[in-house]
């Protein structure tokens, strides 16, 4: 009952930030922070009720995984919203948050036990870095999204008044840059811990073959990415298209991976 | 309501040459308004002087703006538009909300009205019924400006400019910009970048006496033809508005500055005809270019979009006008029903004058009379406050008189 409350707080708080973007009135505004505030709040405390003796970190299964990388991204965005510049990021990111939200909670609340294996050391060094990693990719997409979407009102000329409320260009620029950085510090840094844990459980490497290969070509993408950006100065538009790419690939691979190869990774391979 | 009275000589009536001689503040009309209850408020921008006044004598404030602009009275008629009753208020509350202005929806005549609003109370030129009537002239402003999106849209081409910057680079003080050209063009959108805070401002012109010219007035860098270069590689926002029959600034040249930038964005706005940069030069990555047409189309736009907005504007204000008629209506009413008693006392007081009854007898007289006529008048009075309309009161005060008789006491 509580997991979908915050669902519909999260839907709510993505209608009030929708609602400032076209009508920027400071109660508007305020009533939204709020809202989000309640939503991170009961997520937080659904994600912690998770855990248990049987079960020390919420990552236990690609479902809680994605559960917690909505929550560090939606942890990234409460901080946007309090500033006025870029309050409206928002409207962009919530309802997205909602739906991923609403279409994993009916898996969330059967609960899930930790295996002997993920009581290991490298286990939550290994998951809680790719799922920081994931959320702030994930930050990088919204805010590409919305980048695209702003320069091409600009490239127009007409500055419709939705647009008033949008971040300038460099703002936008600016924190895209960061959070791939940031990100992919993360991503690398838990592919390392899970290459440690995976060699620490003495498996047959073939047999998460398929997640090494999904994982590299993700890896490789926000590497390319990065490496444009930094080394030629790729800004704006292009690093957005890519940023735009690589997360839609990111997604396929770890819906992929965990569908279709069930046994190749996480609680699988812990078995 | 009906005594307030406005005389506008604007943009509509009267040519520059009359309206420049017209400046009138509040303090030139602190003479007319210390002889009685009269208020006078005054209003002087770039395209109109204006002056609203309640309780003073027309003729005699007319010929008081005519002997301070040094106008003849007779050529002060013919310029004026005089507006009086609930069309002064209406036309107040347009021309606050930028309705009434050249062009329509602009924002500075409300700083403008409250400046003078300012002066006004300083100079003690205002009371009751002015100083209501500005501030529902400023609530009738903020609400248009607000409820309305007439004022959302840049209308002029270096506004349109400065959003277009704004919403590439946010704060633009932090910018280099970058003048080429120093005609009214270019220095009118390098006048208005600075006004939103451009700090780092450098101007390029073939003649470089005029760029030190512009460069003085704006607190920039002048800097000769030869630097363009260097400037397009260190600055973010470029405005250029120069006569060359030629593109100044060329794809080539572009494409070598961009990589040189490190594709750092650059927005440039090309005001000149013919252009001073090649259209080409716009698909570089990151360079966002505007030529004046396609900013021209965009403010045609803004424009045709403002006039639709006229129409919300205007039911705003015609609503607000209605307000401000009731408030002063019941006004109006509270002293009309202060005059009918006053009439009453002179009435009773005449009648026991003329009588030779014993004081005893007079007293009960007087009592009688007054209570009789209080029952009478008490309807009237009734009436009046639950219907305090322009039309009940005119014709109460038509009835009993009470102009004519309010004047006779006073002299009296």
């Amino acid at each position: 009952m509580i997991l979908w409350i915050m669902v519909l707080l999260y839907v709510l708080t993505g209608v009030c930030f929708i609602t400032y973007l076209f009508w920027r009135r400071r109660p508007v505004v305020l009533i939204a922070r709020g809202m989000f505030l309640a939503s991170i709040a009961i997520h937080i405390l659904l994600t912690l009720s998770m855990t248990g003796p049987a079960c020390p970190i919420p990552l236990a299964s690609p479902v809680q995984a994605a559960n917690m990388m909505v929550l560090l991204a939606s942890l990234v965005f409460i901080f946007f919203a309090f500033r006025r510049q870029t309050a409206v990021l928002g409207a962009f990111f919530l309802p997205v948050a909602g739906v991923a939200l609403g279409m994993i909670a009916p898996r969330l609340q059967a609960g899930e036990g930790a295996l002997p294996a993920m009581f290991q050391a490298w286990y939550p060094l290994h998951t809680v870095s790719v799922v920081a990693g994931e959320a702030l990719f994930a930050v990088a997409f919204v805010v590409s999204v919305v980048y695209l979407i702003h320069e091409g009102i600009i490239r127009k000329g007409h500055l419709h008044w939705s647009a008033a409320s949008l971040p300038p260009l460099k703002l936008l620029d600016r924190i895209l840059s960061a959070c791939l950085g940031a990100g992919f510090v993360a991503i690398t840094a838990g592919m390392l811990f899970g290459a440690l844990w995976a060699s620490s459980l003495d498996v047959d490497l073939s047999q998460i073959a398929m997640k090494i290969s999904a994982g590299a070509a993700m890896w490789l993408v926000f590497a390319f990415s990065l490496h444009q950006r930094f080394a030629i100065r790729w800004s704006g538009r292009r690093t957005a298209l890519i940023t735009i790419a690589g997360f839609l690939i990111m997604i396929i691979l770890f819906v992929g991976v965990n569908l279709a190869y069930p046994g190749a990774h996480g609680a699988g391979l812990a078995r | 309501m009906n005594r307030l009275g406005c005389l506008s000589i604007n943009h509509r009536s009267a040519p520059v040459e009359v309206r420049e001689k017209v400046v009138l503040s509040p303090q030139d009309f602190r003479g007319l308004c210390a002889r009685g209850r009269g208020e006078v408020y005054a209003l002087t921008t770039c395209n109109r002087s204006e002056v609203y006044w309640t309780g003073v004598d027309e003729l005699a404030l007319l010929q008081h703006v005519a002997s301070l602009s040094g106008v003849s009275g007779e050529d002060l008629r013919g310029y004026c538009e005089i507006f009086r009753g609930e069309e002064a208020i209406r036309h107040l509350f347009m021309v606050a909300s930028g309705l009434d202005s050249l062009i329509i929806g602009e924002n500075q005549i409300l700083g403008q009205v409250k400046d003078a609003y300012r002066q006004a109370l300083a100079a003690g030129t205002t009371s009751t019924f002015l100083n209501k009537a500005l501030h529902r002239t400023f609530r009738t402003a903020k609400r248009v400006r607000t409820e309305t999106s007439i004022g959302r849209y840049p209308v002029s081409v270096a506004s349109q400019a400065v959003e277009l910057a704004c919403h590439i680079f946010g704060d633009i003080s932090a910018s280099p910009v970058l003048v080429i050209g120093a005609g009214d063009m270019a220095g009118i959108a390098a006048r208005r970048l600075k006004d939103r805070g451009a700090g780092d401002l450098c101007i390029i012109n073939r003649t470089f006496s005029a760029a030190c010219d512009l460069a003085a007035e704006l607190g920039g860098k002048p800097r000769s033809f030869s630097a363009l270069r260097e400037e397009l590689l260190r600055c973010a926002i470029v405005i250029t508005s120069t006569g060359s029959p030629a593109p100044i600034i060329t794809r080539a040249m572009m494409d070598g500055v961009m990589k040189q930038r490190r594709n750092e964005p650059m927005i440039i706005i090309d005001i000149a005809v013919p252009r001073d940069v090649e259209p080409e030069a716009g698909k570089c990555y990151n360079c966002y270019l505007y030529d004046i047409d396609a900013l021209k189309s965009i403010v045609d736009k803004h424009v045709s979009f403002r006039q639709e907005e006229t129409d919300k504007a205007l039911t705003i204000v015609s609503a607000e006008v209605g307000r401000f008629a009731r408030w002063a209506g019941s006004l109006d009413a509270q002293a009309t029903i202060r005059d009918l008693f006053s009439l009453m006392d002179e009435y009773i007081a005449s009648e026991m004058g003329a009588n030779s009854l014993e004081p005893r007898h007079a007293a009960i007289v007087e009592q009688k009379l007054r209570s009789s006529l209080k029952r009478y008048l008490h309807r009237v009075a009734s009436y009046l406050k639950a219907h305090p309309t322009l039309t009940n009161i005119e014709q109460t005060r038509r009835i009993f008189q009470l102009d004519e008789d309010y004047q006779d006491r006073h002299k009296g």
